[in-house]
């Protein structure tokens, strides 16, 4: 394993400073809002998390493509590092929404498109790990794994639109607000910064947070390389 | 060699043949789905109070969550059959194209399912006296919404069969993978059962449509990667 | 009327958002130091066999 590389140490010292900026743009620079009170200020986190999570859900499913096309196994841990990240990333959103949910619509869950979708796509990703648990041959592996981002990829833009024909009440943060949506607020220009920085900052640490995650791929796959090295 | 090899259309129809052909004999796996709907209707009918007022709502899911079961049950065995005697290899070893064995195994598994619905469809009307799902709109939504739910089943079946946690793995993966196609027909033939006009159905049809269209192309392309060795 | 005080659903969710991080930052690092321990006993391994 060579030894970290001078980018990602700069990627990691920025993804803190970006991390902390963010943190202080949300809970101080930003300013309370009318209505809901300080709840409103995990609406920074919950868009930054969704973002990445949103970004590593692509990134996943065009890997896989060109895993299948090039057959190379750096693809393969692309793919996984994606997914992995934009897990993690996830569940924060998914927590985060549910929180401000439980003030603001005075529940903790409702069925609404976006919750749905999120709640199905991170079903996918744990499905997706336990795909490639059950397979033992590294090729084989990544053949599936490839092939189940990508059908993932395909069906959780249905998914939303199956149920958007359900109701929402979701507030819509881009484009034109929907109606029944409660909750929303009109963002003030020091709020929009915020959620600015707040997307900047989660962007580059998911960028880091992959690459150590890719380069943790390389490590196994050096080792189960070694492993049959040994046995054999 | 001097046989030509055979059309595509001809190795397709000889797979689903020889599937159809096996089970005819056996009937070992229609009847298991068959008696497996019946029993999931049974719970239901207690489980869910299935009494006037509520099935008028509930119909839809009901049916659908049943023919979902019933079909993962079907999609796992027949692929395993598959793998377990052997014949996967030797379909592979044919010179045949490996998109042919996928359409072959589809509509197969596409047949199977049709039969179960066309069993359990009468019953339930019988049963619970509900008439109303003899209309074209339904039966062509039932047709719609199997071929998206087979068409993503076979390719995630023939993946589920070649790990180590098979049998469980398979609803797993095709679930998630399923809801809008499920959703989508729930809600069309729900609509159709509560009588409402053809154009507030418009939307999930279309959607069905558009999912068994995206799903269809993309498991016939990508069947290749999953089979080969 | 002031805004409503949910200072405590703010806190919960930040530390939430922080705890999750860092498990994760912590999983990956007990990961790669796993990792990389086996990497050094199958090293030597394959050492002593030559």
């Amino acid at each position: 394993m060579q030894s970290k590389p001078m980018a990602l140490t700069i990627l990691d010292v920025l993804s803190i400073i970006g991390i902390g900026v963010a943190t202080y743009f949300a809970l101080v620079y930003a300013p309370t809002e009318a209505v809901m009170g300080n709840v409103q200020r995990v609406f920074y986190f919950h868009v930054g998390t969704a973002w990445v999570g949103l970004v590593g859900f692509v990134v996943a499913a065009v890997s896989g493509i060109v895993y299948l096309v090039t057959k190379d196994m750096r693809w393969d841990r692309f793919e996984v590092a994606a997914v992995e990240v934009s897990t993690m990333f996830f569940f924060i959103t998914i927590v985060l929404g549910s929180i401000w949910a439980r003030p603001a619509w005075n529940t903790w869950w409702t069925w609404d498109p976006r919750l749905t979708t999120a709640a199905v796509t991170e079903l996918i990703y744990i499905a997706y790990f336990m795909l490639r648990a059950g397979i033992e041959e590294p090729e084989k592996r990544a053949r599936f794994g490839a092939v189940y981002a990508l059908l993932g990829g395909l069906s959780a833009p249905i998914t939303f639109m199956v149920i958007r024909l359900f109701r929402t009440i979701h507030p819509v943060v881009v484009g034109t607000a929907s109606a029944e949506a409660q909750g929303g607020f009109d963002m003030s220009g020091d709020m929009l910064t915020s959620m600015f920085v707040s997307l900047g900052a989660f962007t580059i640490l998911f960028v880091s947070l992959m690459w150590h995650r890719i380069r943790l791929g390389g490590l196994e796959e050096k080792v189960e390389e070694l492993k049959l090295k040994v046995s054999m | 060699m001097k046989e030509p090899t055979p059309s595509f259309f001809k190795a397709v129809f000889a797979i689903a043949h020889k599937d159809l052909a096996a089970e005819f004999r056996s009937r070992e796996l229609l009847s298991a789905m068959l008696v497996f709907s019946m029993l999931v209707i049974l719970i239901f009918n207690f489980a869910l109070e299935l009494d006037v007022k509520v099935r008028q709502s509930v119909t839809a899911g009901v049916l659908w969550t049943t023919f979902a079961f019933a079909g993962t049950l079907g999609l796992n065995r027949s692929m395993a059959v598959e793998k377990d005697r052997g014949c996967m290899d030797g379909l592979l070893l044919a010179p045949v194209d490996r998109s042919a064995i996928f359409f072959g195994k589809a509509i197969s598994n596409l047949a199977f399912m049709l039969v179960v619905e066309a069993i359990v469809i009468p019953l339930y009307a019988m049963l619970y006296n509900e008439t109303r799902i003899f209309q074209w709109e339904f039966l062509g939504v039932l047709l719609l919404g199997s071929i998206g739910y087979i068409s993503v089943g076979t390719l995630l079946s023939a993946m589920s069969v070649q790990t180590r946690t098979r049998d469980v793995l398979l609803p797993i993966l095709l679930f998630p993978v399923a809801v809008p196609v499920l959703l989508a027909s729930v809600k069309a033939s729900g609509g159709i059962v509560a009588g409402l006009p053809f154009e507030e159905i418009l939307a999930p049809l279309n959607l069905l449509i558009v999912y068994d269209v995206i799903f269809l192309a993309t498991s016939f392309m990508i069947f290749d990667y999953v089979v080969e060795e | 009327m002031g805004p409503a005080n949910t200072d405590n659903y703010m806190i919960a969710g930040y530390v939430v958002s922080f705890v999750t991080m860092g498990l994760y930052l912590l999983s990956l690092y007990i990961r790669t130091r796993n990792l990389k321990r086996d990497l050094e006993t199958y090293e030597a391994m394959d050492n002593e066999k030559k």
